[in-house]
């Protein structure tokens, strides 16, 4: 009775409006309609990026503003549109209903459910274009978002606030590490809102991940937007920004967010797509002239806002698809540039047993460093500097026969190094046994561990460190550098473990 | 042939604000197919652009008030019931609606929209 009294009043608040706003109405005609691009007369107040209704319900976007047309890209099913059909504008840009009720869900660019749930409604309508956050509103990144991925916090260490490039070929592990990232956020204190865009993905990959997330309860804190491989070009070109405008609700609570676009690759092809129907001149590999503004002004929106400004923050995780590791490709650079760092993964690393394949050479993160903690950063500095050493010194290795002592031992170190940055898919750690874990190979607790039996007693350490040392745990995850003492305990630890391991 | 070619052409097809069938006809047999097609979008366009639709549910529509607001306007009425009261005037394309029917339709949007 309350719900029916309080729908009235809100009617009746209303009335006013339908009766006597809005009365005028712009309308047009549809003159053609190709592949979900409509060409239409009429429409003469309309504004670039204005949501158009048709006479039948579906909606459209415009794109293109002529003399005597407007290009509309079509928002839904193209066959019901024919030449002639009426269609009128909205005076409202395209935006998407955004609540918390959202968190587990699937959706469409447009709020549409997926997921057999009923639609979002009474959310707040978040513009899918908008403008950046200014510099005066931002702070710099300071603040670790955590991956759970060894290589990945210890030498390529992500802020929140930043935008990380995952790059690579087809089947090496970036949407991997983009799930693990997002099912590690599960571990965190203050928690952070995962957006995971799949743009022009198989539906079965999509229903493979929503599943995955599902499983390990990540799906509570996260939101799916899904634009698959048969949904129209336009769906998958609004899919990102779509992602940005959830997030940009989020981060107005003053919450961190963490966007995944997966891939930026397809998101162009879409966007060519729709370019090359509206006749805009082509450019390189057929792409339009701004296609660089496309990812830059959604990657803009990447922001860490001030604390007077509400302290949020939308960290996005772009992934980018290449042919045969060449970075060097048109789009793979666009997004390099844009981006504050790149995680490389390379096929033949991933074949050679190396996972995540992440090529840490070429790898890097321009702001997370000043993110990372002091716990890590004390254990990760020599990690860096021996792989490096490892690196130039193997592709030697390889011609010379007999080599001295000392290049053995660097050597057989690298390997040793590279064997403990190896970790299973779907199982990120806590900051507390990374370090664990590296510190005990760095400073040569581990030399006489057989190679082949690391990954078993990686884990059965952890194991024993959780039972009978929980206080160095606590005290590593607390962030701060490990004092001597702590030092001389991580010590005792390995060593107590070894004489049981066997 | 381009559309400012086409605009001329339409441009002539007109004496003393309305449609010379001869001049229009002489064309229509000298253009191609395609032109063709264009000429006739452009006529209609030209055409819209010049009159005032006034729809109503009733016959009793005064329309000398609507004369002297579009006073270079061809005005022609449409009897709609469909609109259920009030009036809907389309100029070119602008709409302007003050029919119950457009009320009604919003109130129905709006619920949609916002319950379930």
């Amino acid at each position: 009775m309350i719900d029916d009294d309080k729908i009235i009043s809100e009617l009746e608040k209303k009335l006013m409006t339908f009766g006597g706003n809005s009365k005028t109405q712009n309308v047009g005609e549809v003159i053609k309609n190709t592949d979900g691009v409509i060409v239409a007369s009429g429409l003469s107040k309309a504004v670039m990026g204005e949501k158009v209704v048709f006479k039948d319900g579906s909606i459209g976007a415009i794109l293109n503003l002529d003399e005597d047309s407007a290009s509309i890209i079509l928002l839904g099913e193209a066959s019901s549109i024919k030449e002639g059909d009426s269609l009128k504008t909205t005076g409202q840009m395209l935006g998407i209903d955004v609540s918390e009720e959202l968190l587990g869900r699937v959706i469409d660019p447009l709020g549409n459910p997926l997921d057999d749930k009923p639609k979002i409604k009474r959310g707040k309508n978040m513009p899918l274009e908008k403008i950046a956050a200014g510099v005066v509103e931002r702070e710099p990144v300071g603040t670790p978002l955590k991956t759970g991925i060894k290589a990945i916090d210890s030498m390529i260490p992500i802020g929140r606030g930043q935008r990380e490039l995952i790059i690579g070929d087809r089947q090496t592990g970036k949407t991997a590490i983009a799930i693990d990232t997002i099912i590690n956020q599960k571990f965190n204190k203050k928690p952070v809102i995962c957006i995971y865009v799949a743009i022009g993905q198989k539906r079965s990959t999509i229903a493979q991940v929503i599943d995955r997330l599902n499983s390990e309860e990540a799906l509570s804190y996260s939101v799916i937007i899904s634009a698959s491989a048969s949904d129209p070009a336009a769906l998958q070109y609004l899919a990102p920004y779509s992602g940005c405008a959830v997030a940009e609700y989020f981060l107005e609570k003053g919450k961190d967010v963490l966007v995944v676009f997966d891939d930026l690759t397809k998101h162009a092809w879409a966007y060519r797509q729709i370019s090359l129907v509206l006749r805009r001149p082509a450019g390189r590999e057929a792409y339009p002239g701004d296609v660089f503004y496309l990812h830059s002004r959604l990657l803009e929106r990447s922001v860490k806002l001030s604390k007077e400004n509400g302290g949020g923050s939308i960290t996005a995780l772009p992934i980018i698809e290449t042919q045969a590791n060449d970075i060097s490709a048109y789009i793979p650079t666009n997004v390099i540039s844009i981006t504050d760092g790149q995680i490389y993964l390379q096929s033949d690393l991933f074949n050679a047993g190396i996972r995540p394949a992440i090529n840490v050479g070429q790898s890097v993160s321009r702001v997370g460093g000043a993110a990372q903690t002091s716990a890590i950063k004390s254990v990760s500095g020599k990690l860096r500097l021996e792989l490096a050493q490892y690196n130039s010194l193997a592709a030697f290795a390889q011609f010379g026969s007999e080599l001295d002592a000392a290049t053995q031992k660097q050597l057989d170190r690298g390997k040793r190094l590279t064997e403990i940055l190896k970790q299973p898919q779907f199982d990120p750690l806590t900051e507390n046994l990374e370090i664990l874990s590296i510190y005990a190979v760095t400073s040569s607790l581990m030399d006489d561990i057989p190679l082949e039996s690391f990954q078993r007693f990686e884990k059965d350490l952890h194991q024993f460190a959780k039972k009978r040392y929980p206080n160095v745990l606590e005290t590593l995850s607390a962030g701060e550098k490990p004092s001597e003492a702590t030092v001389k305990q991580i010590t005792k630890l390995v060593e107590e473990f070894k004489k049981m391991f066997g | 042939m381009n559309s400012k070619k086409i605009d001329k052409l339409v441009s002539v097809s007109f004496r003393n604000n309305s449609l010379d069938r001869e001049k229009v006809n002489r064309i229509a047999t000298l253009l191609s197919s395609a032109d063709l097609k264009k000429y006739i979008n452009s006529l209609k366009l030209t055409e819209r652009k010049k009159s005032l639709i006034v729809s109503s549910p009733t016959n009793n529509q005064d329309l000398k008030k609507f004369e002297k607001l579009f006073p270079n306007k061809k005005i022609l009425f449409k009897k709609d019931p469909s609109l259920m009261l009030g009036v809907r005037v389309v100029d070119n394309d602008i709409v302007y609606e003050f029919t119950l029917r457009n009320s009604l339709d919003k109130i129905i949007n709006y619920i949609e929209q916002n319950y379930d």
